[in-house]
């Protein structure tokens, strides 16, 4: 591992991606090289040069998470013309022939530096299932539980310096519905708890992390130290996953320490936390962005499950949207400012989408045939729209994509092999992506 | 402030008999009866504005709003209508001609709802886009004034009042002197329409709900207004607060205030036993003014209209319309009324998008 990544670092004018300390990677070479001490890769992190390289060349995703399923007609997809199109009409975009819902006409201005999907064709149409479709970007194959986009990007984007913890879900919203029984399952699959998120927003605030005044630093160290080591010979002696949970929670608290501050709203800029708007979900996405540029590799911004209106939905929606609107033209438009959008994958999507029809009710259901989402930033190409669905939006006429297409893409932007095999002893065999399903090309860069 | 329900004892010999259903293309989100009882209009989703013989069943388009259409009202003694729609505009139709007479651009909004007063000379249209103003998701201030009173001769602006948007639910008092509105936050206001001043102002919470379960922000509202027939007390509708601001099953509820009264006083509501669960949107009086209906959506329960008794507040007859009602009017002699409505808008079958409009047309038979 030292010969492999130290060589790596000292070659000069190599892509700038291959100078990252991946956590993947310093674990691979760990184990490789058997008695490596965690001291001496410490230890290039007090190398300023290192460690600021290391920072540059970090990858991130940010998913705006729009549980409940948003409807494509309000957002992406408009269909003005037809009897299943909504009140809201459609605006023209920077794209010449692309039109947004009228809901969105800051991300029209942007919609240059956006792709769109237009035909995600996928099977669920009730809530758990969808959800867990969409994050995992697989169906269900028990007893074996995949990990979530979040884990698996957590754990691969992670930086061994980074106190931030690798996997963040900001949402404020306890409860959610189908959306809380997805939040109280197991994020992290096969991974372990070590990928699994660390909650936060609204009332999900970081706990209590200050070191007690009448503890000094050493005196810390010290007893960590000695916690580590009766846990690890706890865990030798015993083969035990909660031991081994136990230390990744102890080391994840340890990180918290030093970066709960980068969790407080009330220090982000009053300017910034204007132009995002007032609404939880806008604030997060704001902390989201502030996370990312302290160097967290995956950050999920959820509010409930709040898009799902079958009752009050052009109610609902002509109050949602806008501030997505907002959220996304300013998220991309500081992550560009800041340098951060050619190593920053957004992600603007829910589990599927709405009926064309309006029911009794005059809402939209869920409808998981043909749906949009959005994609910007990291390995995606600007202003591209892909695929297409009929004039009423009933089916999808263009470029069908599924979750395993869409994980591909993802994977692929983020510089991801997208099927690489999990190693996992005695488990059957496992891909990021099963069935070698193509990315979406047409929306990589 | 007084807060009895009231038992429900069904008077006898009340009833509403279905005459027939009228098929339209789209949900009907505004409808009115001429004054003989023969002649509908209809406010629809696909933006049109109908004309609807009622006993052929026949309908004709008159007008053309660019996005729905939400509301049109018959203008007393002039051979003229007026209609709303989400475009925020009011169109003014000569209805013997069927031509479009004028337009004013009244709102940058929509128009949520449309009221007419019963002198003919004032409109007034309530607006307002519900945006996010806090991090709970309490409404942010409107740009403009949402409540909006157009002298209907001329055309022109009268009044323009602040009520924090969204405003669903307008009406002006039997004299024409007063009118009032209510919002999403459960505000009420009245105004009084020759000075131009507030006259009351007060809130209920019993009609707004901020998700818990499913998500965090404001749902509901007062979906209809209307004063009682002596102009001294104003009744409310919409549903009482859920958890889960998307299901849309809180109790059908009605309340009823003193407004002169200051502080204004509630002095009845809709007694617990008559409640079902599920949105109601439309309250009107009976010409009699011994009844009055509350019609809406029905969630859980056993109807989505019902007729109560004005003096008592009883329950006296309930319907189950299997629709999502957005508007009730009674003819001028109490014979008629009429529901518009919409059912699911169905898929596309050969090419065809099923209708989904309704009105249905109920005949009253008191029994005296």
């Amino acid at each position: 591992m030292s010969h492999r990544l130290n060589e790596r670092l000292l070659r000069a004018g190599c892509p700038r991606d291959e100078h990252t300390l991946h956590r993947r990677r310093f674990l691979e070479g760990a184990a490789g090289a058997g008695a490596l001490s965690l001291m001496s890769f410490s230890g290039l992190f007090s190398l300023p040069a290192f460690a600021e390289e290391a920072k540059r060349s970090q990858k991130h995703c940010i998913l705006l998470w729009l549980c409940g399923a948003p409807s494509q007609f309000e957002t992406w997809d408009p269909k003005p013309e037809s009897a299943y199109g909504g009140p809201f009409g459609a605006i023209e975009t920077s794209l010449p022939g692309v039109r947004f819902s009228s809901l969105l006409p800051q991300c029209a201005t942007i919609a240059d530096r956006l792709a769109i999907v237009r035909s995600m064709k996928t099977k669920p149409n009730e809530h758990f299932q969808g959800i867990d479709l969409l994050n995992r970007g697989a169906e269900p194959r028990p007893p074996f539980v995949r990990p979530t986009l979040g884990s698996v990007l957590g754990q691969q984007l992670g930086q061994l310096d980074s106190p931030i913890p690798s996997f963040v879900l900001l949402d404020p919203c306890p409860e959610g519905n189908e959306f809380k029984a997805f939040k109280a399952g197991n994020w992290a699959g096969w991974l372990g708890a070590e990928y699994a998120p660390v909650r936060a927003g609204g009332e999900f605030k970081i706990p209590d992390v200050a070191r007690l005044p009448d503890l000094t630093a050493e005196d810390h160290e010290d007893r960590e130290a000695l916690r580590r080591f009766m846990t690890k010979k706890f865990a030798n002696e015993r083969q035990s996953a909660a031991a081994a949970s136990q230390n990744a929670a102890f080391a994840r608290v340890k990180g918290l320490m030093s970066c709960a501050h980068l969790f407080d709203l009330e220090r982000l800029p009053a300017a910034d936390r204007q132009r995002y708007g007032p609404g939880a979900f806008a604030q997060h996405a704001l902390l989201a962005r502030h996370l990312v540029e302290n160097g967290a590799p995956f950050v999920m911004v959820a509010n409930g499950m709040n898009w799902d209106c079958h009752v009050f939905q052009h109610e609902i929606y002509q109050m949602l949207v806008p501030e997505v609107d907002k959220i996304i033209f300013q998220l991309l438009s500081d992550l560009e400012e800041r340098g951060l959008l050619d190593s920053t994958l957004v992600v603007m999507m829910g589990e599927f989408g709405r009926t064309p029809w309006l029911n009794p009710a005059r809402g939209r259901d869920h409808y998981p045939d043909a749906w949009s989402l959005a994609l910007a930033g990291c390995g995606i190409r600007r202003g591209v729209v892909v695929g297409a669905t009929d004039p009423d939006g009933v089916d999808v006429t263009e470029k069908p994509c599924n979750e395993k297409n869409l994980f591909a893409t993802i994977f692929t932007a983020l510089g991801l092999d997208p099927y690489a095999e999990y190693d996992l002893p005695g488990l059957p065999t496992f891909h990021r992506v099963e069935d070698r399903a193509e990315p979406i090309r047409e929306a990589l860069a | 402030m007084t807060d009895t329900p009231m038992p429900s004892t069904p008077p006898a010999a009340l009833k509403l008999e279905q005459e027939k259903i009228i098929s339209l293309p789209a949900a009907v989100l505004g409808v009115d009866i001429s004054r003989d009882g023969k002649t509908a209009l209809a406010a629809c989703m696909d933006g049109g504005v109908y004309s609807v013989d009622i006993d052929s069943g026949r309908y004709e388009q008159f007008g053309k709003h660019a996005s729905y259409a939400s509301g049109v009202k018959f203008v007393p003694n002039a051979s003229l209508a007026i209609s709303a729609g989400y475009d925020g505009a009011l169109l003014w139709h000569d209805l013997a001609a069927k031509q479009l007479v004028r337009k004013v651009d009244a709102h940058k909004f929509w128009s949520w709802k449309l009221a007419v007063s019963c002198d003919g000379k004032f409109a007034a249209s309530v607006s307002g886009q519900y945006l996010a103003g806090g991090y709970k998701y309490e409404p942010a201030a409107a740009n403009e004034p949402t409540v909006k009173v157009f002298d209907i001769a001329s055309g022109e602006l009268r009044h323009g009042f602040e009520l924090t948007p969204p405003v669903l639910s307008v009406a002006f008092s039997p004299d024409a002197k007063f009118a009032a509105a209510g919002n999403l936050m459960g505000d009420l206001r009245v105004w009084d329409l020759e000075s131009g001043q507030q006259a009351a102002a007060w809130n209920t919470p019993d009609f707004t709900s901020w998700g818990i379960i499913k998500s965090h922000h404001y749902v509901g509202g007062i979906f209809g207004v209307c004063f009682a027939p002596d102009g001294a007390e104003l009744l409310a509708c919409g549903m009482g607060p859920m958890k889960d601001p998307m299901a849309g099953n809180g109790k059908q509820t009605w309340q009823r205030f003193a407004w002169r009264e200051n502080p204004p006083q509630k002095r009845s509501q809709i007694a617990d036993a008559d409640q079902g669960n599920g949105l109601m949107e439309t309250l009107a009086f009976h010409p009699s003014g011994r009844y009055f209906v509350m019609a809406g959506r029905l969630a859980q329960g056993q109807w989505n209209a019902a007729v109560f008794d004005a003096a008592s507040g009883a329950l006296a007859v309930s319907l189950d319309t299997k629709m999502r009602i957005a508007e009730a009017a009674f003819s001028a002699d109490g014979n008629r009324l009429l529901l518009g409505a919409a059912v699911g808008q169905g898929k596309p079958k050969d090419g065809k998008r099923p209708d989904f409009g309704r009105i249905a047309v109920y005949a009253w038979r008191s029994g005296e």
